[in-house]
């Protein structure tokens, strides 16, 4: 069975761009702890490995695509209104590098 | 110790189509900022993809051209990691199941034609731009979700000059089936190379290094030569090659390291599973590929069967699709091919030259061209006189048939009339027919240089050397 | 009384009879939702309510939908009305355009008098984690039972008598589940039935769009208003619908209904399997076959992780957009990745954050194969498990939850080892997308308790009359919690 430690859950979250307490991860740590075992049973199930895995709740195809017809596209000041800073008709970040 | 060169090439192509690959706004270039979005490319909640239907006509045209096996499911996958450009925090791309695979092209090798294989070839979604500032970075969302294909070559090539011509033909497909510009230089078609050394005759790999910014096929060579000479060195004066991701720098002509490759990042790939598998019927594909805009070869096969032109003046004329096109167009138009091709190689690569410009530019249409070349080729005008003309139609804009009878430039052909002329300056000449006589070939060109000064150059030429040689026999 | 406590199906033939007017039903609803202390509401729209209602002034006869109010859970995205997904992250996000839903009920003129409350992102099942906390159900006075989730408010607006019907969406039971609670009809369609464009996406491969009535009737005409092709959402199914309002007037004579035995025999409370095997044998009274069939066990018990494990995984990369950058609370930082973390690590929930961690770690590229990969392997084995009831059968019959709504502190959407079938089969419904409807069964210490009643894909029509039988028996139509209205 897999074993999960504080450290990567925390490696995980951090790689997700966010913070937790420490309270939480141990919840976490916790949680874990059911799912991979619940998981683990579900190892045990005898055909699991037969089947392919099933993205979609029917194996269905379609048929249909998109006409390459372009749309109006939205109005600048409507495109940027949600953004919190703004500049030049463009979204400002801190600096990007690399 | 000697090393061969294991050469990867991964090359994006950015298409034209008119909407983007998972989103309607339109595909534009050099548009205000942001003045081509909709919600979608921003990642608004509850946006959803939709698949350009010509998107994928576009790259089962390209996979034909590869000659690759292509997938008639279409599935895609996310994948997932966060960079200011990429605003979902993931892309919609082919992991799984790429469009096409097992392909193939030919390059020119050092001993003739050599095969390299293609790996696979997938659509997916271009990223945002960033324009970056002192301490500030600007996003422009115009090119985010712009359609890509990426076709991923075997690490097969071997030399700079290999590389290069891989990125031409690559090149050449792309603009020719018209999906494309593919200009290095604005980054409609980008090249990423994956260069390796090793001992020759080693099986193993050696460390791989990634170069990227690449921004003519020039410089592909460059680089690719640069590279391999770097790391030879280092290798051998017995340290190890850095697994890096190096750019090319255009100034320094040098490949430059950007940052070292850490651990593979995990995209953690998954099924999209908003974009429930496309099925493409047998017909579809067919018809994708039937009506896809000639290849250069087939362009080049034609103009040499159908049309007569020689292998050189057929390659010169397909290096470029503009130049194809306005040559087809020409003899839609009714001008012979070989003087068609002859003054396209010649005298307006000539003026595109001088003045900097490409075809797409050039100020006479086909039209008027056509008619140039016809009035020459029929032997109304000399060539001589067509050059002339030529100069004169950039500043009018009149047809030349107009304007070579405004100048009185008609080539005098009619041989009744030209025969007076002959005898005229026969008669004149009696030295020079004893000369000719004696054996002095030198004679005849004097003779019909007489014949051409006395029409002032109008006599058509070869119609005066046969009938001066006639009457010089007569004689 | 009022109008507005009527069915959609009464309310439309008093409109039609120049009885009330849209403007009265919607001033009306505006009072109740002000008025209300269940915490249902986001956002309610009284000058947009009010402006469209005063618009309406000729009835359309054959427009059902016409001039009656309705609320939305606020992860529908509506133009220019600020919608935020039950989570600080989207605080002050305003929508550029309505989701396709939203856009075919203003055609039909029904009118939106506000938002509703939902377990932050959709990602619960208490009605406890969304931004503005608690949502309570009415049918508890005393505020110590939960109404589910994660459509909370769209469940609460409903039973209070607030609106007649309310948009919702169910992922693992969530429109379903609320609706057994709160003495609703919860219907979640047919995967693909009804357009999921602008639906906050959790867990698309599992994600519906669902509603909430209070009656069978209602909830075909409302099935009837959504269910069409969206070019805007690739998934959405271009078969055409059935006539919903005439396929439910069916007999269930010769149908054959499946009762899952290990479902039934898991703990419920003995009151819910009474009243469920009572029912039954009414149904089979109007000459439906009914049979007990098995279900592997294993299977049965892996449906929680199974659930978990894929929908916290595509939720995961569903919630990648969600940086501040393009909407949110602006963010800033030393560096891009600074900004982002600052603004998801103030935005979203500790809970949400839990189960983004456990998405993420599914996905890794060592752990797929036992994680990830493994829960879709175990998804297709349930739904073939389905698929094969489903030759033999036509419609699945279950009693919807153990008991009636659970108090606050004796559920948490935490993972626990503690397990019931019995709590966990709805989501069985999304692992295959069978259209399956919630309806009230019966009443406990006045608070009522439902069946589940499910399908084949895109059999609708079959499960909507089903429906309609077991309400007329039960005759529990048109409930509204007590207390809620004034007379």
């Amino acid at each position: 069975m897999k074993t999960i430690s504080k450290d990567i859950l925390k490696k995980a979250a951090s790689k997700l761009l966010f913070d937790m307490t420490e309270a939480q991860y141990t919840l976490l740590e916790d949680e874990f702890g059911t799912l991979l075992s619940q998981m683990d049973l579900i190892g045990k199930i005898p055909d699991i490995d037969s089947v392919a895995p099933m993205t979609f709740p029917f194996d269905t195809g379609t048929a249909f695509m998109r006409d390459d017809i372009p749309e109006t596209p939205s109005p600048v000041t409507d495109i940027l209104r949600n953004a919190g800073h703004v500049e030049d008709d463009q979204i400002k970040l801190p600096k990007v590098v690399g | 110790m000697n090393f061969e060169a294991v050469i990867g090439l991964e090359i994006h192509v950015e298409m034209n189509t008119k909407s983007k690959m998972f989103s309607a706004a339109p595909v534009t270039f050099g548009a205000p900022p942001n003045s081509a979005t909709l919600p979608i490319d921003l990642a608004h909640p509850g946006t959803m993809p939709t698949l350009n239907k010509q998107a994928v006509i576009n790259a089962i045209r390209v996979c034909s051209a590869l000659h690759m096996d292509i997938d008639h499911q279409l599935w895609f996958d996310r994948k997932n990691y966060f960079y200011s450009d990429l605003p979902k925090g993931y892309q919609i791309t082919q992991n799984e199941r790429p469009i096409g695979k097992n392909g193939y092209l030919f390059v020119n090798g050092e001993f003739g034609p050599r095969r390299i294989n293609i790996t696979r070839l997938h659509l997916e979604e271009d990223t945002a731009m960033q324009h970056h500032f002192y301490d500030y970075t600007l996003l422009d969302y115009n090119r985010a979700g712009i359609p890509l294909i990426e076709i991923v070559s075997e690490p097969e090539i071997k030399t700079g000059k290999e590389a290069a011509d891989y990125v031409d033909k690559i090149r050449s497909i792309v603009t020719f089936t018209d999906i494309s510009t593919g200009k290095m230089e604005e980054g409609s078609l980008r090249c990423d190379v994956n260069i390796s050394l090793r001992p020759i005759g080693a099986t193993k790999f050696g460390t791989k290094v990634e170069i990227k910014n690449i921004n003519s096929i020039n410089n592909v060579a460059k680089a690719v030569d640069y590279e391999i000479a770097r790391q030879t060195e280092v290798l051998l004066s017995g340290k190890n090659v850095i697994q890096e991701t190096r750019r090319y720098d255009d100034a320094l002509k040098e490949t430059v390291s950007m940052r070292l490759k850490t651990d593979s990042v995990d995209y953690k790939y998954f099924t999209e599973p908003n974009l429930i598998p496309v099925k493409l019927t047998e017909a579809f594909v067919a018809d994708a590929i039937a009506t896809c805009p000639e290849l250069a070869e087939a362009k080049y096969a034609r103009y040499i069967s159908q049309l007569g032109l020689g292998e050189y003046d057929a390659s010169l004329l397909i290096a470029s699709k503009e130049t194809c096109q306005y040559f087809d167009e020409l003899v839609t138009l009714g001008a012979p091919a070989k003087i068609a091709s002859n003054w396209l190689n010649g005298e307006i690569s000539g003026y595109l030259n001088k003045n900097q410009i490409s075809i797409e530019l050039f100020p006479i249409n086909a039209s008027r061209m056509a008619q140039l070349l016809k009035l020459i080729d029929n032997g109304t005008i000399s060539n001589k006189q067509g050059r002339d003309l030529f100069a004169r139609m950039f500043e009018s804009q009149q047809d030349p048939a107009q304007l070579a009878s405004q100048l009185g430039m008609t080539q005098i052909s009619d041989e009744g009339a030209l025969l007076e002329v002959v005898t005229a300056v026969l008669n004149e000449n009696a030295q020079s027919i004893a000369d000719y006589k004696a054996g002095k070939d030198r004679a005849l060109g004097f003779l019909v240089g007489q014949v051409m000064k006395r029409t002032m150059g109008k006599a058509n030429p070869g119609l005066a050397s046969q009938l001066v040689k006639q009457e010089l026999e007569k004689r | 009384m009022s109008y507005l406590d009527l069915t959609i199906k009464e309310i439309h033939e008093a409109l039609v009879a120049k009885k009330v007017t849209p403007l009265e039903l919607v001033k009306q609803a505006l009072e109740r939702a002000k008025a209300n202390t269940d915490n249902a509401f986001e956002i309610i729209l009284d000058q947009e309510a009010l402006a469209h209602a005063s618009a309406l002034v000729e009835p359309e006869i054959d427009n059902l939908l016409w001039g009656i109010p309705y609320v939305a859970k606020d992860n529908f995205s509506t133009k220019d009305i600020p919608t935020t997904g039950g989570s600080n992250i989207l605080n002050g996000y305003v929508p550029l355009f309505d989701a396709t839903v939203i856009n075919l009920l203003k055609q039909k003129n029904a009118i939106l008098i506000g938002k509703t409350t939902l377990d932050e992102l959709a990602m619960g099942g208490t009605g406890k984690s969304g931004h503005k906390g608690k949502t309570f159900n009415p049918y508890d006075k005393t505020k110590q039972r939960m109404i589910g989730g994660s459509s909370s408010g769209s469940a609460a607006a409903v039973s209070a008598g607030i609106v007649p019907f309310s948009l919702g969406s169910d992922t693992g039971d969530s429109v379903r589940k609320p609706a057994s609670y709160a003495g609703l009809v919860g219907v979640k369609p047919t995967w693909g039935r009804i357009s999921r464009y602008g639906l906050f996406p959790f867990a698309p491969s599992l994600d519906h769009v669902g509603f909430f009535t209070r009656s069978a009737y209602d909830a075909a005409i409302v099935l009837a208003s959504l269910a069409q092709s969206d070019p805007n959402d690739a998934t959405c199914s271009q078969t055409a619908p059935e006539n919903y309002m005439q396929s439910i007037g069916q007999s269930l004579a010769g149908k054959r209904i499946a009762i899952i035995e290990e479902i039934v025999k898991s703990k419920h409370r003995p009151e819910v399997i009474k009243a469920f095997d009572a029912l039954v044998e009414q149904l089979k009274n109007d000459g439906a076959i009914v049979t007990i069939v098995k279900f592997r066990r294993d299977l049965l018990e892996a449906i929680f992780p199974i659930y978990i494990t894929i929908s916290c995984a595509e939720a995961t990369s569903n919630a990648a957009n969600l940086d501040g950058i393009k909407f949110g609370p602006p963010t800033w930082g030393a560096t891009y990745e600074d900004a982002m973390r600052q603004a998801r690590t103030a935005g979203f929930s500790e809970l949400i954050k839990r189960r983004f961690v456990i998405g993420s770690y599914a996905l890794l590229r060592e752990n797929q194969d036992v994680l990830f990969l493994r829960a879709q392997k175990g998804r297709r084995l349930i739904v073939e498990q389905l698929n094969n009831i489903y030759q033999d059968h036509d419609l699945i019959l279950a009693p919807s939850a153990p008991s009636i709504a659970p108090k606050f502190e004796d559920k948490t959407d935490q993972l626990s080892d503690e397990y019931l079938i019995a709590d966990n089969h709805l989501v069985l419904g999304n692992f295959g997308g069978f259209p399956g409807i919630t309806l009230p069964l019966g009443m406990l210490n006045d608070m009522p308790f439902g069946i589940h009643v499910m399908g084949r894909p895109f059999e609708e029509g079959l499960v909507l009359a089903a429906a309609q039988s077991i309400e007329k028996h039960t005759g529990l139509r048109n409930i509204i919690a007590p207390g809620e209205v004034n007379s």
